[in-house]
């Protein structure tokens, strides 16, 4: 709790907009957001108390083309329909693409969106930028990453990093690169931790977590009493951004220092048949990697599923004959099985573990893709219809929202945008977004996000 | 980062009448997984196999069945113009039964 003179005043989390009003008002009387970090930072505001849910997001750069996997029109015209067979789900009536066997065994733990839409533009980075942060925004109105905004409200529940991304961040998809991904006004001390290794690989090993060549661990404890000398000399001359730099060099430290840190990022401690189970592939293990986080004190975990969208095998399946060749013997071979693969077994796990209802688990896309074939048998970005899932935590689970018209063009009923979307992340973690609010641009109190959540989902 | 599949999946199948019944795949890439199945050395079906441990091959056509477990080997990206694949391939990573009808 924050006290104000005699009011006690709950911290971000749970703080209704009239005490915010009010701490705004403190501020303006010599309470400034500096004050507030610092109070925050020396334990004033209880983060650890803060009780949410988590949320791992599976997010899909590039995006498959809903008509081939998840939204199938078997009655379509030959160039619309493409080239896969859908199967039955274990939901009456509801069908998949073949090669998501295993998903379809799973369907009534899952909310599937068929009817997500955007306008704002076919790059990929449109699309990123209303799925990471709610928003389609650019330049001086750039808004902060979800996870940012759940680590600045929320803060960190143990060493780890409240936000984290893996297995890295999102590269060159083509257009600008403002994918929404960084903490933005939130400052730098809410931006996400970006993994930068593959969790499959024998070698992988967290930089961070690694001291440099010639440290151990008594230098780096010097190192920090040190830093602490040279900080309250700092203080003198305080500012709100020394201050984040002050947290995030102590985040560091934490995570160099910690044994509970290190363990969380060694997935050899896994039984060989659950890594199996997720797939030996940088999506399996990373979302298995996402689990031991979560269950270890992060909040919001990011799994990118490829870091650019140029010469790889990823969801971007234009089929042009070169740097963009994906095609349907991508989608077959190797990205549907992965991700049949991974999300199903974290459910499984999650479950197991009883989790489940703890960790809002989401699948992502930026947009869906061309209905019609194009000459050489790929599709191209298509924002106005695609389909994303949501599940565990408050999320209802069992059903599917929102249809798209008889060739996958359009939204037939219940159109969702990104934000609803967004917001039902922020509903399904149990935050109420009437009564929580985050510090703005300046200062200015706003809401985590204006849209509404998707009232089915709850 | 492209994606890197180290080691191998290994698999172990046998054969109870035609039905075919496989073990867990250990080092399992998550890829396709498939039963390659062959008439008289000719390739005729691959169906997935991922979903069950269990399958029967409906084919009741007169011959020697050879049947064994195959997975998608990503190597790298190198594809023709056309989008196949150049160097990955399906491997076997089980061992071999057979049948004949």
């Amino acid at each position: 709790m924050l006290h104000i003179g005699n009011e006690r005043v709950p911290a971000c989390s749970g703080l209704d907009r009239r005490s915010f009003m009010h701490v705004g008002a403190a501020g303006m009387a010599g309470l400034t957001l500096p004050n507030l970090l610092s109070l925050e930072q020396a334990g004033a505001v209880e983060y650890d108390k803060s009780k949410i849910k988590n949320c791992i997001t599976l997010f899909l750069v590039g995006s498959p083309g809903h008509i081939d996997t998840f939204d199938m029109k078997p009655e379509a015209p030959d160039d619309i329909r493409g080239k896969f067979k859908p199967i039955q789900t274990n939901l009456e009536g509801v069908h998949l693409c073949e090669h998501f066997p295993l998903l379809a065994r799973k369907m009534d733990k899952v909310a599937m969106i068929r009817s997500m839409h955007h306008n704002t533009g076919t790059a990929h980075s449109n699309g990123s930028r209303w799925q990471m942060t709610g928003r389609d925004a650019i330049g001086a109105n750039q808004q902060p990453h979800v996870g940012s905004v759940v680590s600045r409200v929320f803060g960190p529940k143990g060493n780890l990093p409240s936000s984290i991304v893996l297995p890295g961040k999102i590269g060159n998809t083509g257009g600008p690169s403002i994918n929404g991904q960084e903490a933005r006004y939130l400052g730098s001390a809410y931006e996400p931790f970006f993994l930068n290794g593959d969790p499959a690989r024998s070698d992988f090993k967290v930089a961070d977590l690694v001291p440099a060549q010639g440290q151990n661990e008594f230098r780096i404890s010097a190192r920090r009493e040190l830093l602490k000398q040279i900080d309250s000399v700092q203080r003198r001359a305080e500012t709100s951004t020394t201050i984040q730099r002050d947290s995030a060099y102590s985040r560091a430290f934490n995570l160099l220092t910690s044994t509970e840190a290190k363990t969380a990022f060694d997935l050899d401690k896994e039984p060989d048949k659950l890594r199996d189970r997720y797939g030996r592939n940088t999506l399996g293990q990373s979302a298995l990697l996402a689990r031991r986080l979560i269950e270890r004190g992060s909040r919001y975990v990011t799994v990118n599923h490829f870091d650019t969208v140029f010469n790889i095998c990823c969801w971007d399946m234009h089929a042009n004959g070169t740097s963009l060749n994906n095609t349907y013997l991508d989608y077959e071979r190797l990205l549907c099985p992965q991700l049949d693969q991974a999300f199903t077994a974290l459910i499984e796990d999650l479950e197991e573990r009883g989790l489940f209802e703890d960790t809002v688990v989401t699948i992502l896309s930026e947009f869906g893709r061309t209905p019609k074939l194009n000459a050489r048998g790929g599709r191209d970005h298509y924002p106005p219809a695609w389909t994303n899932f949501i599940c565990g935590g408050n999320i209802k689970g069992g059903q599917v929202i929102g249809s798209t018209d008889r060739i996958g063009a359009a939204p037939h009923d219940r159109p969702i945008k990104p934000d609803q979307l967004i917001a039902s992340i922020y509903q399904g973690m149990g935050i109420d977004l009437e009564t929580t609010m985050m510090p703005g641009p300046g200062s200015r109190p706003i809401r985590l996000i204006e849209a509404e959540p998707i009232h089915e989902l709850f | 980062m492209d994606q890197k599949f180290e080691g191998t999946p290994q698999a172990e199948i046998k054969l109870d009448g035609r039905k075919l019944i496989r073990g867990d795949v250990s080092n399992d890439w998550g890829l396709r997984l498939q039963w390659q199945i062959k008439r008289d050395g000719k390739v005729i079906a691959t169906p997935l196999a991922r979903t069950d441990m269990e399958y029967v091959h409906d084919d009741k056509t007169p011959g020697k069945y050879e049947v064994v477990l195959q997975m998608w080997k990503y190597i790298n990206y190198k594809k023709n113009k056309q989008g196949e694949f150049t160097e990955s391939k399906f491997i076997d990573i089980s061992n071999t039964v057979s049948y004949t009808i």
